[in-house]
């Protein structure tokens, strides 16, 4: 695999698109840990709806993990973790970049080489007109997720997984 | 008579919907809706115009680029700012990764399994997919113990019961008519490809200084040129862009274009089918000395009307009378009434939601029926994309895509005629991407050459400070996006923007007929396909996804369970 940069290790990948008002949780999540000190080998990446530009990123690292908004009928601000094998484990997403996350993660069993995956799936209401910025439900949820995240980042790669 | 929906045709990036109805074996009429809405003039309003690019840039995971360089052009046409040569050049190299990544990721990962069978290269012989492969191209990655490996692999895939990607096709279906080696060659170079693409837009990151969200600026490009400084553009990131480009050209011409046009072969049929309008229209791009000289751009501005490709009419962004959008069947409102056309400095944003709750059987297409708006030139729909700026550029005389393009009809042996179809626009597609890489050597040895004389600028200044602004003005951003004629129109005031509207391609080529019933390119399109089992209707898919619309990941039909999705009525 041709790479000009090492591994990162762990990387932390918020995904949405931020005009969409809570579907953009995943970005806020990784605007909080901007601000943060991260342990060495972990790295942060907002990654919009970037499917495919998403793959080198993602390729890289040895632990994946994801933020990600879900609209699954639970309550806004329901913080799930999840670890998805195949595509078809992931939550209902309705959002318009879930295709090429998922696909993406199928291609590793193909290319030979697969990241371990961990998502935190975050419950948001359906998305409506854009917007930016998160609603209060969701709001309240981000330190929470960002406390998760750094958690899960901490077992380090192979860590305790469901 | 049966009537097909199929919903959604893509994922990502206003979620399309496409109505058919077929009788007889063919389609006799269809209907395109955007089933997403939009809102960014309502987002943009208010804002610092200099801050537009960040917040359009989000707009798709794709197109991130194209938005931000519309952006910044729109804003820098308003206020007269002319960039340094270094910016354009700079510009224009994004420009050419971003759409030679696209239109590789379009063939392989968007389009190809609406005519690859991936089950079929399971019975594909390795040694014969070798010797297929060495008799097209030069490629290295194509010893039989490398097809045998890779098929063992799709083999342990498949029968997981993971298809995964290539779940939702319709395998076996008989409109498929490659040969199974042909079949394995290219799931081989599908990998391939999703390897490539990561490395060409390393690109972005250099001059953007990250992906997938790279930086644009109002009046330049925001990296300095200094050789011997590690944050700048430096002699080892210059040579790393060298690199990428050589390699790009190599992967084009080896692996690309060879199967491009070993698969056309076997579609030949598909050259009379799916041509739709008549009408065709590029904004132009990659200028050479200057955005306000089109003249002076590779891909040339014009539009075309009833395929005379001897005549070629000038495109003026700014003409109130040459743009405009409609909203007859748009879930849209205008305060002067709903039948007039409006110029984007004039357009309005006032959501008018008249359709059915979803999830719903079928839409009243008599009335309002898409959330996207009907742009038209000079009230002609118009097809956008890489077909339209290959034949603008025949059109004007261009030798360079003249050649390319009479050269692979030769080696089709296919008349001129078949460049109005689904095979043309898949293959103008390609044909322009090694025009593009091409291009793209240029603009980087001019680039070089420039360094090297001692220019390093890469922004002014002047006009930067809102105090030196008029109170108001108005610009206009053309671009090419990888889908086509994509513009931005932006009004200032007071230093900041008042309206700001989005024309994309997949406006131009997606939308609603207009209020004389004029279909756009979509629907137009899809009429007269034949369609041999509506329960499987990939002939839709085929000749949708000609257009590239604008998606970056969906690669077949999915719900959100991950099964596809189709319904059938016979009324």
């Amino acid at each position: 695999m041709m790479s000009n940069q090492e591994s990162a290790g762990i990387l932390i990948l918020g995904i949405g698109n931020m005009l969409m008002g809570d579907e953009g949780v995943g970005v806020h999540v990784i605007e909080k840990l901007s601000g943060v000190e991260l342990p060495r080998g972990v790295e942060c990446l907002d990654g919009g709806t970037g499917s495919f530009l998403l793959l080198d990123p993602m390729q890289r690292a040895r632990k994946v993990i994801l933020i990600d908004a879900t609209v699954d009928g639970a309550a806004p601000g329901t913080v799930r973790r999840l670890t998805p094998q195949y595509a078809k484990d992931y939550p209902r997403t309705l959002t318009a970049h879930d295709i090429g996350l998922k696909d993406l993660l199928d291609a590793f069993y193909l290319l030979g080489d697969r990241p371990q995956v961990v998502l935190f799936a975050v419950s948001i209401p359906p998305p409506r007109e854009m917007h930016i910025g998160i609603s209060p439900e969701v709001e309240r949820a981000v330190p929470r997720i960002v406390r998760m995240v750094l958690e899960e980042a901490a077992t380090g790669v192979g860590g305790v997984s469901a | 008579m049966a009537r097909v929906v199929v919903d959604p045709i893509t994922r990502i990036e206003g979620h399309l919907r496409i109505e058919a109805v077929i009788e007889g074996g063919r389609i006799t009429d269809a209907y395109s809706s955007g089933t997403m809405v939009r809102g960014f003039e309502k987002i943009l309003k208010g804002r610092d115009p200099r801050d537009a690019w960040a917040f359009v840039e989000r707009a798709c995971g794709v197109c991130t680029t194209v938005h931000a360089l519309a952006s910044v052009r729109c804003v820098e046409d308003a206020l007269k700012i002319s960039v340094p040569k270094n910016a354009e050049l700079i510009r224009n190299l994004m420009f050419c990764a971003q759409m030679v990544q696209d239109h590789v990721v379009h063939f392989y990962h968007l389009h190809a399994l609406d005519w690859v069978d991936i089950v079929s290269a399971l019975k594909a012989d390795p040694a014969a997919t070798s010797t297929l492969a060495q008799s097209i191209s030069n490629w290295p990655k194509s010893s039989p113990g490398y097809f045998s490996d890779l098929q063992k692999r799709l083999k342990t895939f498949v029968d997981s019961g993971q298809l995964g990607i290539f779940a939702n096709g319709y395998w076996g279906h008989p409109a498929y008519k490659l040969p199974p080696e042909a079949n394995l060659m290219a799931v081989a170079h599908y990998l391939e490809a999703l390897e490539w693409q990561k490395e060409i837009v390393r690109i972005h990151t250099i001059f953007g200084g990250k992906n997938p969200h790279p930086n644009y600026l109002v009046g330049g490009v925001p990296c300095s040129i200094n050789l011997e400084d590690v944050n700048a553009i430096n002699t080892e990131r210059l040579n790393h862009v060298g690199k990428l480009i050589n390699d790009a050209m190599t992967f084009v011409n080896q692996v690309y274009i060879p199967d491009l046009m070993a698969i056309a072969g076997f579609y030949k049929d598909w050259g009379a089918i799916g041509g739709g309008l008549r009408n065709y229209m590029s904004y132009g791009d990659l200028p050479t000395v200057g955005y306000n000289q089109p003249d002076s751009y590779k891909f040339p501005r014009g539009a075309i009307l009833d395929r005379n490709l001897n005549e070629v009419f000038e495109v003026n962004g700014r003409d109130g009378e040459e743009i405009k959008e409609y909203i007859s069947h748009s879930w849209y409102k205008y305060q002067a009434g709903d039948e007039k056309g409006l110029h984007p400095w004039q357009g309005e944003t006032e959501f008018n939601f008249t359709g059915p709750k979803p999830p719903f059987e079928q839409l009243n297409v008599e009335g309002k029926y898409s959330w996207l708006k009907t742009p038209r030139w000079k009230d002609h729909p118009m097809e956008v994309g890489p077909l339209a700026r290959l034949l603008v550029a025949f059109g004007k005389g261009n030798t360079e895509v003249k050649d390319v393009v009479v050269d692979a009809l030769g080696r089709l042996a296919v008349p001129i005629d078949a460049l109005f179809s689904t095979l043309g626009r898949t293959a103008a597609r390609g044909l322009e991407t090694k025009l593009v890489v091409n291009w793209m050597k240029g603009f980087y040895d001019d680039l070089l050459a420039n360094i090297r004389n001692g220019q390093v600028s890469t922004f002014t200044r002047e006009k930067w400070e809102p105090s030196t602004w008029p109170a108001e003005c108005e610009g206009v951003g053309m671009t090419e996006a990888p889908r086509g004629a994509l513009a931005h129109w932006i009004r200032i005031r007071d230093g900041k923007i008042d309206n700001y509207q989005l024309v994309v391609p997949s406006t131009w080529n997606a939308s609603p007929r207009d209020g004389k019933g004029q279909r756009s390119a979509y629907e137009e399109s899809l009429l007269g396909t034949p369609v041999a089992n509506s329960e499987q209707p990939v002939e839709i898919l085929r000749t949708i996804h000609s257009f590239d619309p604008c998606l970056a990941c969906a690669v077949h039909l999915y719900d959100p369970e991950g099964q596809h999705i189709h319904r059938i009525e016979i009324n």
